[in-house]
């Protein structure tokens, strides 16, 4: 999830700002809806002879529960195993011959189906992705061997990572109620003990029609892909709506703190505070504050704790893009023999000036510059444009949102990120993890 | 959660395999050189309202530093950034960040690289600085004491992540004192000797204008460009002195036997492996035929090693191979890990795919398959600005010409399956190989007797093992 996050983190980073001259516009979009709710946005783009097919379905750790955690990341794995039609493995086997490649992403939100491929290859992977859709056969044989594949990476991930430990740990520390309190890969012993029809109700209920939305960019004609995608996911059934997620965090009341010790070369450090969704009112505002705070060498945690007081070699983290309330983590990688007691003095520092002097003028429109040159960044490919349109669709309430970003940002009065800061920085409710060299 | 290794990663680090698919050119640039010696390259792209500057020095790499200073190009690639005559560290960044422009310094075996994007009407401000970086470093020594301090820590860090120490190992191993051994953070031992002047002898030495490429990529207006250029790097002087030689020395001969290697990390719970064997020079005529062999055995999701390892069996979360090239030497690289009690299963199977690839070849519906990937997944590959200028760059460095892709796509195309088996007779290690495990030897040294005399060094030990005489 490690990897996840910081992907959908800095490709949604630089959302700020309508393209000029020459970039792409809403009116280049074509949105369509079928019968049975699958959405659809349709963008062409020649410019390289390739299509970019995205699916994105409304899923993720979000939606599961204990006993069921990690599932739907090994769901993304079993999406390559095999269906009524098609044998295991044959979806990569046959796309990699169309000379196409392919790849997925669960989140804690959402689980994305990325596809790549020359253009001559949209018919076959309109319907292999239909296919899929319409349902995967969880081969019990092929079920156990993808158990394993999924234990190996969680071992690589999180037992064997010591940053992914201490990730896990601070999320399982700070989030008590809700289901971002596990990880993306679940826990291993879920992903030992996952039962097939379990886990065939789950795929049932959230990779239907109705829960996804399909986003395609390339070189193609946008009225022969629209026939394609009517007839091969047109008569696939829609499922009952899934349930909301009722859950809310309850109010930070505690400080917490997590120390864990293992045999490592430096410490790890990481504080965090708990922030809202993508849908809230203050998250631009918390968006600039992170650029302030984290973002370039010139920003404020990384000149106080690399280049004046050389107490770490990078500092990383942020905001967040999560529907629910989540964690704005400040993550620093110390110098080995740093003494943490130390870092979180200085970033309590640096918060409590934030909160109390507020940021300058200067830092305000840095910060908005910055994410307005990021924004490109994004749209640099069609798989950049196929991901920011789901993204928007699904993170800032609709695909269209992603041309107004940059109204978004700039509507942020300068005063709303000292308000912020002191609104969610609060040192009495903060959560700090560290490890230790033993 | 990702669902796989990054498979196409590894074809474009091996340089010849990035390009556009047969038929589908890269765009020429246009080129001019100064008088200096300096070449710039450029490519006007209006999609976005965005431009891309890249500059590669050549041979100013980690295999042209000092034996005995390693570290010392990394180290000033980064100080580059650290102040100019005419703005200080902070004021640097600074502006750089207001600005929303990005400039980045990486150094790799051969070359150090200054990667910047800015919004196009930033663009004179962004070439000033870089040009500030280039032709006036301070090189300060309050900035060379933090910068090599923060390197030593970093070298410690990378120690805790087995995935991307373990290639580290690996050469090292492979090619022992050679300067393709070498780590390019340096080690823990070797930063300290490190001293102001040497940084500011190896920027005087391989920081020339006649050794530096200059690739511009986005929204611009060329003839306003070509004065500021005048402007900004026109007026920089080569030394006197001659460059000096590229090239690197005589490679070691390729063990005989295998040559192993475990690094000895406590409490890990999963083993990592990475075998080395001889690969080829960049531009080699073998690199089309030996792509389409490796996409078959180890160089996509449905290859021969991560079917074996991963699809069939569950063993690991990815297996691949792939190749990496230089001036004058190469290596194939087959990497894959797995948990503790399986190291020897997926090295059993490894070997085993290796003696049945070179015994029996490929099929010709394999080669078929592994052709069109190739073909269908280039024009992604150099899909945006960032990834233009770094090729524009690379292509003059290395002197392969702009058509080099188009050429090699057409040789991809029409690549035989005699070929391609021809390549994996060659290339394809049968016992001349260097094998580096990182894992917990009180769980795994038992299972890896089997595959040779494995020397054991603590990864706490600094450095990345003494080289290995042979």
């Amino acid at each position: 999830m490690r990897r996840i996050r910081t992907l959908l983190l800095g490709l949604l980073l630089g959302a700020a700002a309508l393209p000029a001259a020459g970039a792409f516009s809403p009116a280049d979009v074509q949105e369509h809806r079928l019968d049975n709710g699958l959405k659809i946005l349709l963008l062409r783009d020649a410019s390289i002879p390739n299509i970019a097919y995205y699916t994105f379905f409304r899923v993720g750790s979000r939606n599961e529960r204990p006993g069921l955690t990690g599932v739907s990341h090994f769901i993304e794995h079993m999406m390559f195993n095999g269906t009524a039609a098609i044998g295991p493995g044959e979806f990569d086997r046959r796309m990699e011959g169309l000379g196409g490649s392919n790849n997925a992403f669960t989140g804690e939100d959402i689980t994305a189906y990325t596809d790549w491929f020359p253009s001559g290859g949209l018919a076959e992977m309109t319907a292999m992705e239909a296919d899929r859709m319409r349902g995967i056969s969880f081969e019990p044989e092929v079920f156990e061997s993808e158990r394993g594949v999924v234990a190996s990476e969680r071992r690589m991930a999180v037992e064997n990572s010591n940053d992914g430990l201490l990730d896990e740990q601070l999320r399982a520390t700070a989030i008590a109620a809700h289901p971002y309190h596990w990880g993306v890969i679940g826990w291993m012993s879920d992903i030992l003990s996952w039962r097939r029809p379990e886990v065939m109700d789950y795929f049932r209920l959230y990779y239907a029609p109705n829960n996804a939305v399909l986003v395609v960019v390339g070189d193609f004609e946008p009225a022969a892909a629209l026939e394609l995608v009517r007839r091969h996911y047109g008569d696939i059934p829609a499922s009952p709506a899934p349930p909301p997620v009722t859950t809310r965090e309850p109010e930070a009341v505690a400080a917490k703190h997590v120390l864990l010790r293992r045999q490592a070369m430096t410490p790890l450090f990481k504080l965090a505070f708990r922030v809202p969704g993508t849908g809230d009112s203050d998250y631009f505002a918390l968006e600039l504050l992170d650029n302030i705070l984290l973002k370039g060498e010139s920003s404020r945690l990384h000149r106080r704790l690399v280049r004046e007081e050389k107490l770490a070699t990078a500092v990383t983290g942020g905001m967040p893009v999560n529907l629910d309330p989540y964690l704005f983590t400040i993550d620093v990688k110390p110098v080995a023999g740093a003494d943490p007691a130390r870092i979180e003095a200085v970033i309590r520092e640096e918060l409590e000036r934030v909160r109390h002097e507020g940021v300058s003028a200067r830092e305000y429109q840095k910060a908005l510059n910055m994410r307005r040159a990021a924004f490109y960044d994004g749209l640099d490919s069609i798989g950049g444009k196929a991901l920011q349109l789901g993204l928007a669709e699904i993170y800032h309430g609709g695909w269209r949102n992603l041309f107004t970003l940059a109204d978004h940002y700039r509507s942020v009065p300068h005063e709303q990120v000292q308000t912020v800061a002191r609104k969610y920085f609060n040192p009495h409710t903060a959560t700090l993890a560290v490890l230790q060299p033993e | 959660m990702i669902h796989k290794f990054a498979f196409g990663i590894v074809m474009i680090a091996a340089l010849g395999t990035a390009g556009w698919a047969a038929g589908f050119q890269l765009p020429p640039p246009a080129e001019t050189r100064l008088d200096n010696g300096l070449t710039v390259l450029t490519l006007r792209d209006d999609a976005l309202p965005v431009v891309h500057v890249t500059c590669l020095v050549a041979g100013a790499g980690t295999a042209y530093e000092p034996a005995d200073r390693g570290g010392l190009a990394e180290l000033t690639g980064r100080l580059l950034l650290r102040g100019t005559a005419g703005l200080s560290a902070e004021a640097l960044s600074e502006e750089l960040d207001f600005l929303g422009a990005t400039l980045a310094v990486s150094t790799d075996t051969e070359n150090t690289w200054l990667n910047g994007r800015c919004l196009a009407e930033h663009l004179p401000r962004l070439l000033e600085i870089m040009a500030g970086s280039l032709t006036a470093p301070l090189l300060a020594e309050d900035e060379f004491i933090k910068e090599r301090n923060r390197q030593l820590e970093q070298v410690k860090a990378i120690k805790d992540e087995p995935d991307d120490v373990i290639e580290l190992y690996a050469r090292r191993t492979y090619f022992g004192d050679h300067p393709l051994g070498r780590p390019g953070l340096g080690t823990e031992s070797s930063l300290p000797a490190i001293g102001h002047t040497d940084v500011r002898q190896f920027y005087r030495r391989h920081v020339r204008p006649d050794r530096c490429i200059l690739a511009i990529v986005g929204h611009f207006d060329p003839a306003p460009l070509a004065a500021r250029l005048m402007a900004t790097l026109g007026a920089w002087r080569a030394p006197e002195a001659p460059a000096p030689e590229l090239g690197l020395p005589a490679l070691p001969t390729p063990p005989a036997g295998p040559v192993c290697l475990l690094v000895d990390k406590p409490e890990a719970t999963q083993a990592n492996f990475m075998f080395v064997a001889p690969g080829f020079p960049l531009g080699d005529a073998v690199e089309p035929a030996a792509e389409v062999m490796n996409t078959i055995f180890g160089g996509r999701f449905t290859s021969w090693f991560n079917t074996e390892l991963r699809i069939k069996r569950g063993l690991t979360y990815g297996a691949r191979s792939g190749f990496e090239s230089w001036r004058g030497a190469g290596v194939l690289l087959i990497e894959s890990y797995t948990r503790n009690d399986a190291i020897g299963e997926a090295l059993d199977l490894t070997l085993e795919l290796l003696r049945k690839a070179r015994r029996q070849g490929f099929a010709e519906a394999e080669t078929v398959s592994a052709r069109t990937y190739i073909l269908g997944q280039f024009p992604p590959q150099l899909e945006g600005g960032a990834a233009k200028a770094a090729a524009y760059a690379r292509l003059a460095a290395y002197r392969l010409g702009f058509d080099h892709y188009a050429r090699f796509l057409q040789r991809v195309d029409t690549a035989t399956t005699a070929e391609v088996n021809a390549a994996a007779t060659k290339l394809l290690p049968g016992s001349g190989y260097a094998l580096v495990v990182v894992g917990q030897a009180d769980a795994i040294g038992k299972q890896l007797e089997k595959f040779g005399t494995f020397r054991i060094t603590p990864i706490a030990m600094p450095g990345f093992s003494e080289a290995v005489s042979r």
